[in-house]
Parts: C-alpha cells; structure tokens; sequence
C-alpha cells in the first residue's frame, strides 16, 4: 500500500507518521534506537533564536497513562541548530519539520528568516500552544489576533510549508486555526499539550519546578480525537493530528477524525521503536477495517 | 543499532527489608562502566533508570539493587527468576577509572551505594595505594552490601541518620577525617543529592578528581527530552546551565556542578 502523503507547497511524507517536537530532540539523540529514513518525518525541538534556560527542574511527572512536563522549552538556539544539528540531518532521508518559538513577534519571525535559508529545513511548524513558558508562547495561542499576527510574520518571510500548532488549552480552538490560516497557514498541527498539575506529598508542593506542565501521552487522545475533528469540520487546510497516539489503530481513528497525517510523541519514551512498528502495521490496519488507502481514511468519520 | 531489548532475570535476591537486587543475564548490559545506568520498562508511562550494583563481562551478567519506593519499582521487585525485563542500555557517563597511585575515597548514601560497589569490584583489585569506602543509610538494615565490600577486602565505614548501625549521622565526618588523612585521595560518591552537596563542599580543593552521580526524574534517557537536568556550570546573568543527568552524567566532576 502507499503510504506517501502529499501536502501542501510539495510538502511530501513517505508516510503518515512523524515524531512530535521535543520528544525526538533534535534529531541525532534517537539514530541509534530508530532508523530515521524510515519515519515519514521529525519536528525538531522548539528552536528559539537566542538560547531558552527551560525551566528548574524536576520537570517531568508520571500520571496514569500520561506525563506531565515543564521543560520550558530549552533549546541551544537557531545558530546552534544550524550548525550542530543540520549537519547529521542532511545524511537522513526524511522530512525535518522546524518547531519554532519567540517571546515576541519579532522572535517568530528572526527564527524563521534564518531558517528558512537552509534548505535541509522542509517545512514550519510555529508553536504558539506551549503550556511550559510564562511570556509569549501561549498568548499567541489564546487570542486569534496575535495567532493572527504571529503567523503572517512568519508568513512575510518564507516560502516554505507552514503549519501552525494549536493549544487544546482554549475553548474554541478552531477560531484559532482560522485567524492562523487566514494569515496565510498552510496547514494545523493538534494538538499540543493540556495544562495540569501534580502535587509533590513529600513537600507538599506542586511535583514539578515550573509549577504548572503540560500533559501528554494517552490519557488525552480522547481530546486530541475531538479536537482534530472539530478543526477539519470546519477548516480546508490539512490537519496534522497527534496526542496520545501508542498504535497503528490509534494512527486510524486521528485519519478517521480528519488527519491527514500524524505525529507521536510520549509514547517513544517507553518505546523507542514503536513509530516503526505503527508504520509496519498501517496497512494491514487499514485493510482489515475496510480501507483500501490511506486517503480513504481521512476524514471517513466526519458528518457530509 | 542499539535497541530496548530483554534481559533474562538469573537471581533474585532479597537483600535487606524493601531493597531486592535482580542478577540480569546480558551480554550487551554487562559492556558497562560503573556509574552508568539502565532504563527498565515497567507498567507506569515512563521507564526507571536504575544504576548497575556489579557488572560481570566475563559471566555476560549484571545487578540491579533498588529499593521499592513506588509502583515501578513495587513491581520489579515481584518479579521471578526465568522473566525478562525490557531495557535500553548501558546509558549515561560512568565513573573514570580512578588515577593509579593516588589514595581513593568512596562515598555511597543509600540505593547510591551499588554502583559504588561496581567500581571498587572494576577498579580496586591488586590497587596498594589505601582505599575508604564510607557508606551511610538512614537505618542501619538499609547498609546494603556491606558484605560485598568485606568480600573485597575492603571494610566500609557505617553510618546511619538514626545511630542504630556504626557513627550516627551523616557521610561528612567520616569523609572529612579521611580528607585530613589522605588530602590528596580522589573521590567517587553517588546518594541523594543533600549528601552530594555537602560531600561537595566537605572536600578540600587539595583532592584529586571528585566525581559525583547524580539522580533525576527522567523522560527518554538517551539525551532528546531535556527532562531530567541539574544546574551545572557556567552561572550566567540568568543562573546556572542546565544539563542533562541522561547523557552528560550521572557521573559529573565536581567542578561541573552547581549544588
Ligand atoms: C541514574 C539513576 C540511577 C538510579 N539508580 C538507582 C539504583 O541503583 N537503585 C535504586 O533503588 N534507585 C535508583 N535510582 C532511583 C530510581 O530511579 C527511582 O527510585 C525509581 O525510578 C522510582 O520508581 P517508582 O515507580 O518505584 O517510584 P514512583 O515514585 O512511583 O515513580 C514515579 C516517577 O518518578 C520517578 N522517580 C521517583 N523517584 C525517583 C528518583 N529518586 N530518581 C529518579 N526518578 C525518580 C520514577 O522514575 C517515575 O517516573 C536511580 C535514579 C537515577 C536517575
Ligand atoms: C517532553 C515534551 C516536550 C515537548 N516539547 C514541545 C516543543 O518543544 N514544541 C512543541 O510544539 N510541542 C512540544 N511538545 C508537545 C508534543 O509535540 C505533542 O504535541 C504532545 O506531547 C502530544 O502528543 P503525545 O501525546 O503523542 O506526546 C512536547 C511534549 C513533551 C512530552
Ligand atoms: S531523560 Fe530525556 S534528556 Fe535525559
């Protein structure tokens, strides 16, 4: 079965599935557990353009079927992803998706001008939903104004494909999507994490060092599902789905709900080698609940 | 290509009130250094990195000493002879072997006392020059592996928070008489990260390499998340850099660190 996807400004996936930015770094870290050219792409780490500290630790905390973190997106910078990290991507076949973030407008915008002049660099996508940082980041991801404006810098300044991600932290995310893909987005990723919080007994405290985290892994596909079809019942643009996703039936019912392709995150963590295994397994999957394609999927659930 | 792949429990030992050690049989586990760690899958989200207690190329064997203080690790220590356990490793930076002819300190607090024990079984045979090995616990059943240390030839000072085994208290008296003795031994310490501070500060800048194993909750293990960091050196205008436990340590020279 083909597998390839086709997205928009020739965009090409080998296949469906991606790994979701910050589980995979930055690309090298999982080389020696997962045979990268067999992934249909990598978002890289959120890349800021002047090195980001994170947050204190600790900054991650298990909960049932999921995980709390607060990274608070530490990242080298885009100087030193251009030149530590680009240099091993250019030997892997794959599409390298760049996750970028900013304090400010202007941030966005600096990172994906310099960006956007390395070719290695196959397609955007504009993190406007993170949880983990107290500035910026979130705010965009609030308000369909600065979504608004946060994508058309972006947009001003690159030809390539761009997606941006929204947060299942508001409760219309869809107005969102809209505001990014009038500014000129090309396609949504959703979702990113939700906001939550453990408390630590032995010091009777909040668990982890940025108080608050964001929640991932498989207790929130429920949501991740609900808000993918939302956004493709309304919008045009292709969805790029995730949240939660441990198997190839999982990969099904993002298409079913209107994906056109995925990512996976917290699930590589336990299993370093799974995102192969789900890619293996996709068309038996698919043919044995009635698809002939992988383009029949997509969107199968969606009211006509 | 690395993989997470099974090792086969060989012995399970019931080494002290909630501490069990599992002998794992793996010819790829026993290629490690010590101070290095495994992640071992169990039924929670994330894998449990557990450091390893002996380390046996020859026999392709290697331990795992935990004490059981949540599910994960509730449930490795139901586990039976003959099960595997799903493991990625060995992962992290090890102890350097210690620098020939200079006195040598070990310093084990607690379930930071194993891989302590792996390196004095690496490093310290035939070695003339005069070895200490001080290990604290909080009560004096949790001393674990004294035994292992005897067998070494090596007697361990004890000390315990509660006085119930050896000096009571802390590691620090201990350490620092021996610091008056051999100023210029080199010292390899792993436990909770208040003993390393202290450690940190008790030993006079007339030691020779301080090298300390540091614990932190842990997302992917293998360097991708950004989980599990420390403040470590250079301070800047905003504090310390972080860095990574995983991959830049556990073992990190006392000079990279910023307790
Ligand atoms: C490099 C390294 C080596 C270690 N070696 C040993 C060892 O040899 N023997 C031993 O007994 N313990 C060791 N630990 C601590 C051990 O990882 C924890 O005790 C264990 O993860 C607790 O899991 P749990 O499910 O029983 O506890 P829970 O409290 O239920 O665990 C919940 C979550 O918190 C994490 N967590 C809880 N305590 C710790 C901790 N102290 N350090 C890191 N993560 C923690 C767990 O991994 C899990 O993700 C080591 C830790 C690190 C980082
Ligand atoms: C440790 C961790 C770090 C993350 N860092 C980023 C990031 O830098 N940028 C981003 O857009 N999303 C980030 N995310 C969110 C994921 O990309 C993804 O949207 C979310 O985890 C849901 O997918 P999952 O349940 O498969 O993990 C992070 C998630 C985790 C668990
Ligand atoms: S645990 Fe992921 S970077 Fe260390």
């Amino acid at each position: 079965m083909d597998l390839s996807v086709h997205l928009p400004r020739g965009l090409t996936l080998k296949n469906p599935v991606m790994a979701a930015s910050g589980t995979f770094g930055f690309g090298p870290e999982y080389a020696a557990y997962v045979d990268i050219n067999r992934l249909g792409g990598v978002s890289v780490k959120g890349i800021s353009p002047d090195p980001w500290r994170g947050n204190p630790p600790p900054r991650v905390w298990e909960t049932p079927d999921g995980l709390l973190n607060s990274i608070g997106l530490q990242n080298p910078g885009m100087d030193a992803f251009l030149k530590d990290d680009i240099p091993f991507l250019k030997t892997v076949d794959t599409a390298v998706i760049a996750n970028i973030i900013g304090h400010t407008v202007e941030e966005y915008q600096r990172v994906a001008e310099r960006l956007t002049q390395e070719p290695r660099v196959d397609a955007f996508e504009v993190n406007i939903s993170c949880p983990n940082i107290k500035e910026g980041g979130i705010q965009f991801g609030h308000d369909p104004e600065q979504a608004y404006r946060v994508t058309r810098a972006v947009r001003q300044v690159t030809d390539r494909p761009l997606m941006v991600k929204v947060s299942p932290n508001v409760a219309e995310p869809w107005v969102i999507a809209e505001a990014a893909v009038e500014a000129g987005a090309d396609m949504i990723s959703a979702i990113n994490t939700l906001v939550g919080m453990a408390i630590d007994f032995k010091t009777r405290r909040p668990g982890l060092g940025g108080r608050t985290g964001g929640l991932s892994g498989p207790a929130i596909k429920p949501v991740a599902v609900r808000i993918v079809y939302e956004l493709a019942s309304r919008l045009s643009v292709p969805i790029i789905g995730m949240g939660g996703i441990q198997s190839a039936e999982d990969v099904l019912e993002f298409f079913m709900a209107g994906a056109a392709a995925v990512m996976v995150g917290t699930i590589t963590f336990q299993h370093p080698e799974r995102m192969l295994e789900i890619i293996e397994a996709l068309p038996r999957v698919l043919t044995q609940h009635g698809f002939q394609s992988l383009q029949e999927a997509v969107g199968a659930a969606l009211p006509r | 290509m690395a993989h997470a792949f099974k090792a086969t429990i060989v012995e399970v030992r019931a080494v002290a009130p909630d501490h069990v050690e599992l002998l794992l049989e793996s010819p790829e586990l026993s290629q490690a250094i010590p101070g290095q760690f495994c992640h071992v899958l169990t039924p929670g989200m994330l894998r449990r990195p557990i450091s390893f207690s002996r380390i046996d190329a020859q026999r392709h064997q290697v331990g795992l000493l935990f004490q059981v203080v949540g599910s994960g690790t509730a449930w490795l220590a139901q586990r039976a002879v003959g099960e595997s356990l799903d493991v990625m490793g060995p992962l992290g930076r090890g102890y350097e072997p210690p620098v020939d002819g200079r006195p040598w300190l070990l310093v084990g607090g607690g379930v930071g006392i194993p891989p302590l024990f792996a390196a004095l079984e690496r490093w310290g045979a035939g070695r003339r020059q005069p070895i200490q090995v001080v290990l604290g616990a909080r009560r004096g059943d949790y001393l674990i592996m004294q035994d292992d240390f005897r067998a070494l030839g090596v007697t361990p000072v004890l000390t315990t928070d509660d006085g119930s085994l050896g000096q009571r208290g802390t590691v620090i008296p201990a350490v620092i008489e021996w610091m008056v003795r051999q100023p210029e031994s080199e010292v390899m310490a792993c436990g909770p990260t208040p003993m390393l501070a202290a450690l940190a500060s008790a030993v006079p800048a007339s030691a020779g390499p301080v090298q300390l194993a540091l614990e932190q909750r842990m997302g992917c293990g293998i360097g991708a998340c950004l989980a599990c960091v420390v403040p470590a050196q250079p301070v800047g205008p905003e504090g310390p850099r972080y860095r990574r436990v995983c991959t830049e340590g556990p073992v990190f020279r006392r000079e990279e660190l910023v307790f």
